[in-house]
Formats: structure tokens, sequence, C-alpha cells
């Protein structure tokens, strides 16, 4: 077992709020620091691709050229889940799982299931031992929440409740299924919902039971690994990502995963918050000084309500705020995505402990 | 886009949609329509953005000409059972209620027929001239739009398919609903709309009505080199990401189609300032 030997960071946070790029900004800064750094991401835009020098990533890791000891890897939610079907069913219980719509429409569609894939990836990456510092890019689903509760929530789904309720029996054998439309409650479900339906369900449900000690017991490893791992939760100053952003310390309780650092990412400076009160100086034309304070005064406004916004954030959650410059375009450049987060000390340290 | 009987309003999360859902909104009740606003998936964005403290499943009349409903599901279930699809009365519908919620979560497609679903019926119900839904983000609309077909491919008959089916036809009906796709002038929400775009325009499960850009900045009347006489302070540096940042929207917003504009709102605005202040730019729109 050599996973104590990998320092994960998993960074999270609503959609949009800069957490692919921070990502993979704090890993190209651990291999500068000297460590083997792996950027396990999710969808990257496209110029972040061109500025890692990636084209197609998949679920296994690239060293990105010309970047000794910086890799990255690209989720693949439905190779992962391939992945677990194979590692945890029989195999003529995987090809019929495979097969199945709802195994495909799961896989595809749910945010939980891209969750899943991506802490299953996660676990894998630390398990290789292969790296000194793991980023995690995390799924924006449920502000990125889903992520953590994605262990727990794949058990409970193969635990199965609704397998308890539509078979009657704890541990059902396959012909349990045919007893379903001898229960009234059910024979009304299937009159509304087309029977079929309710049977296909129930075999689907069935197959994916037999993964259920394996499943388990991996999805508390997996808690494991997350409660060991450094958790950043990034957002902006504005209002819906902050509103994401309060779950992580008001919802995250049950599995222990409280968040080292907050990261307000595309914050004005804050000496602008009053600059528009004083003279601007050096600037002889009346009419360029005046358009520029105009200007100023607006962007004032704006650093204003973001410090704001920080502080109320800051005081509730008792959390001193790390902040990250607002860029008027994002970096493009290994250089300019390094820059990002040399900007604050307490990023560098907290990606430097891993080297 | 007014001429609709609904219009669902969806983005990239974080670019505004909320905001642009209250919008339309209040300038419809302006025009003397008869609006529903709904929360869809979201219980806090568009109530705060209509500044009502209290909404829920029941239609409550927020302002004059608005009402506002926020989705609840276990009590959107227990309606599609009873109403929609004719449950009999002497079921035991609650506990079918808790029984069938763990089954929505898990058949796809039933959770979203089922939220796609309520709009949809006050749409039917006939008694509002506007239903304006506050929809999940990009990511998740496409399983909501798509759930009729979803469920037709798994389900051969009943009556669920059936229901999924008339869904289906009302949210395709031009005549009838439209969406509007708010982005703001970036590179990820510009890349997302524009692959949405593609998408619907595949399967074509609702007419696109609109596209809107928020947030967008207006021109700074200074020339950029002129900067180079400024000092270095606040004054240059706010002037100088002003100028890269109208660039980078311009470069955006040119990639987009023909749409709505709106201004990037600067300072401390609560969420009801925001609708207002986006609303009175929608007073020119048909």
């Amino acid at each position: 077992m050599t996973s104590h030997r990998t320092r994960t960071i998993v960074v999270t946070g609503a959609g949009g709020v800069g957490k692919t790029t921070l990502s993979a900004a704090m890993a190209i800064v651990a291999a500068e620091e000297g460590a083997r750094a792996l950027v396990l991401t999710v969808d990257p835009a496209r110029r972040l691709a061109d500025a890692l020098g990636v084209g197609l990533l998949g679920n296994e890791p690239v060293e990105v050229t010309d970047h000794p000891g910086l890799w990255a890897a690209m989720l693949d939610v439905t190779a992962s889940w391939e992945s677990v079907i194979h590692h945890y069913a029989e195999p003529d219980v995987a090809d019929r799982l495979l097969d199945n719509p709802f195994f495909r429409a799961i896989a595809d569609r749910f945010p939980a299931a891209q969750a899943f894939a991506a802490s299953e990836e996660m676990a894998q990456l630390i398990e290789s031992g292969a790296w000194d510092v793991l980023i995690v890019d995390t799924p924006p689903s449920g502000g990125g929440i889903d992520f953590f509760l994605a262990p727990r929530r794949t058990g409970d789904l193969v635990g199965g409740k609704l397998l308890l309720w539509l078979t009657g029996a704890r541990l059902p054998a396959r012909r349990a299924l045919y007893r379903i439309t001898a229960r009234p409650m059910l024979r009304l479900a299937d009159t509304v919902l087309g029977g079929p339906l309710l049977e296909e369900i129930a075999e689907f449900l069935l197959d994916l039971r037999t993964m259920y000690d394996g499943l388990r017991t991996r999805a508390r490893t997996i808690e494991r690994h997350l409660r060991r791992a450094t958790t950043i939760v990034v957002t902006t100053s504005d209002p819906t990502p902050l509103r994401e952003a309060r779950r992580f310390f008001e919802e995250l309780t049950g599995v222990e995963v409280v968040p080292e650092l907050v990261l307000f990412n595309r914050a004005l400076p804050t000496e602008w918050v009053t600059a528009a009160d004083r003279p601007i100086r050096g600037v002889p034309d009346a009419e360029l000084r005046s358009a520029l304070k105009t200007n100023l005064r607006r962007w004032g406004a704006e650093a204003a309500r973001q410090q704001a916004a920080r502080r109320e954030f800051s005081n509730r959650y008792r959390v001193d705020p790390t902040t990250v410059p607002w860029l008027p375009t994002p970096p493009a450049t290994m250089v300019e995505l390094g820059a990002l987060v040399r900007h604050s000390e307490r990023l560098v340290d907290l990606v430097r402990r891993g080297t | 886009m007014f001429d609709k009987r609904l219009l669902i309003v969806s983005g990239k999360g974080g670019v505004g949609k909320s905001a642009v859902a209250g919008a339309i909104a209040i300038e419809a009740a302006r025009r003397g329509l008869q609006v529903l606003a709904m929360g869809l998936t979201d219980p806090v964005g568009i109530a705060g953005h209509l500044a009502a403290p209290h909404a829920g499943y029941e239609p409550l009349q927020v302002r004059p000409g608005i009402s506002l409903v926020v989705i609840d599901r276990a009590r959107a279930l227990d309606e599609y059972l009873k109403l929609q699809l004719r449950v009999p009365k002497m079921a035991p519908t609650g506990q079918l209620t808790r029984a069938l919620n763990l089954l929505v979560d898990t058949a796809p497609g039933v959770r979203e027929i089922i939220s796609i679903g309520k709009p949809v019926y006050e749409v039917w119900k006939d008694r509002w001239d506007l239903v304006v839904v506050d929809a999940p983000a990009l990511g998740q609309l496409r399983s909501y739009l798509r759930a009729p077909e979803t469920i037709a491919g798994l389900v051969p008959a009943g009556a669920v398919r059936e229901q999924a089916a008339s869904i289906g036809r009302t949210l395709a009906d031009p005549a009838i609903a439209g969406l509007v796709l708010v982005t703001t002038p970036a590179e990820l929400p510009v890349v997302e709309t524009l692959e949405s775009l593609h998408d619907l325009d595949a399967d074509a499960p609702i007419e696109v009505s609109r596209i809107v850009a928020n947030r967008v900045l207006e021109p700074l009347d200074v020339d950029r080199d002129r900067l180079a006489e400024v000092p270095d302070g606040p004054a240059r540096a706010a002037a100088l990401l002003h100028l890269d940042m109208v660039e980078d929207q311009r470069r955006w917003l040119a990639r987009l189609p023909e749409g709505i504009r709106l201004p990037f709102l600067f300072g401390t605005l609560t969420p009801e300032e925001v609708a207002a202040r986006l609303s009175e730019e929608l007073g020119a729109e048909r």
C-alpha cells in the first residue's frame, strides 16, 4: 500500500467559477516545485486543454509535453463505470448490465453517476501510488457536493430500498421478480407506469445487487480517501456560487469533510473600493481624468460588493478568505496559469506541502 | 417571445438565468399579461428576484400580474398520480407516493417528466397568459427536455407514456412554448450555449426563442494608447481591465447568434433590483 505518499487536493465548487483552470494551475505549480503532479480534470475548456498541450485526454494519465513531472487526465464517465462493473460483477452479469438501457441511462445522464465515476478514478489514482500530488477537479453537479456524497448514494442505490420494496425480500432470488404483480400496491404502480418498466427496473437492480458487497466496501474506501484529502472550495463573490459554497459547511458534516480553504476567484483589488474617492494624479487632461474616474467608480462599487460578500461568508463560516485576481481573459499559457496560483502564498504553501 | 404561453429559461450555471427569468416575468406583467413564474428545481432563485419570501406549491400572487410557484417534488408526484394519471381516489396515495419516490429516482426520465410536466399542466389549465420557468442549468436541461422521448423508449404502453407524449407535443409546439438561453459573453458559457444549440437543432424538443447575452460591458470611451501616459494605480488598472474585457466579450458575442443583450450591473444590488433593472432592458422586445 503506497497510497499514503500521494497528497490529494480536491477542488470543488459550483459550475463556472474556474475550478478546472485553478486545478490545472495548482498542478503546474506543484510540478514546478519538483513534485510528480497529476491533475484529473472534468471537461476542460478548449483553451485550457490547449494550454496544457494535451488534446484528447482520457482516464489514462498523459505526461504534459515539455513539463517534466506534470501529468493530466480527463474523466471518462462511461469508461469508469464499465471498469467498475467488470471489476465487481460476474462476467455474464456484467455483460447484461452493460447492455441494459437503465445502466446506459444512469451512466450517461445522472449527475450522481458522474460524481461516483470521478471519485472512483480519484481512488484508483491515489492507490497507484505513482504521484506525489493529485489534484482532483470535481464535476459541478449539486454545486460540487454530489462528488462527496456519491460513494454513499451509490451504496444506497445498490443496497436497494427500492429493490426491497419491489420484491419484498432482503436478498431476493431472481424468481422473486415474478411476485411483483402479486402485491396490490405494485399492481397499482404497474397499471400506472406500464408493467415492463417496473420489471425491467427490478431486473436491473437485481443485477446491480450482485455487486453490492464489492461496491459497498469500495464506497467506504473512497470515503476514507476523501477524508484524508485536502478540500478547497472555489467560488466567486457572486450570490449563486456563494449559495452553493455554503452547502459545503452546512451539508457535508455527515461525511466528515471540512474544506480547508475557500478560494474566492475573480476578485477585484480591495483598494479599488475607496480609490475613486481620491483624486487621480498625474493625468493633466480633464476629459481623460473624468472618464477614468467614472470607470473607477463603477468598478469600485463592484469591488465593494465583492468585499462585502466575502466578509459575510467568511465571518459566518469562520474561514480565512483567500483571493485569486480577476483576469480579463482566462489564462492561456502555462506561465499565466502558474502566476494565478503564485499570487496567493497560502495556495502555494498548500500545494508545496505535498512535495 | 411575449406571445408564447410558456417560456423556459436556462443557461450555464452562474450566468444569471434566474434573474433573467424574473425580469421576463416582470416585463410581461407590465404589459398586462397574467404571469405564472415557476422555479423548477431551485427553490430560491426566481423567488429572490421577485422579492417573494414565501413560495410554495400553490400559486401565490407576489405582485400585480405575477403569481409564483416553486416545485416541490413530492407534491408534484402526488399531483401527477392523482390528476394526470387518474389513479383512483381510494388508492393509498401517500404510501404509493413514498414508494414511487424511490422508483422515480431510479427510472430515467420519470423524475424529469414530473418536473417538466408541472409547467405544461399550468399551460393546459389556461389560467395564465404566460408561464415563465426558471429551469435547471444547461447540463441538466437536456434530460428534462428529452424526458418524453426517454420514457417512450422505456415504456411501450400505459398512462405514463401517453402523458409524456402529450407533454412532449406541447413543448415542441412553437406556437406555445419557447426556450430562452441565457449566457455571458465568455468562453465556457458561449461554447456550452453553442453546443446546446447544436443538440437542440438535432432533436428539436422545443423552439429556441431567444439567446440572451447577460453582463455585457459598455465600451469605455478611453483610447488604449492614452493609458500609456496614466501613472500606475487603480484608475489605470480598472481602465485596462475594462478595455480588455470589452475586447474579450466582443470576440465571444460575435460567435453567438443575434439576440438580447443585457448590461453588466456594477455594485451592490439586491436580487429584486437586478431583475427590475434587467426588465427595463426588455421593453423593446416583441
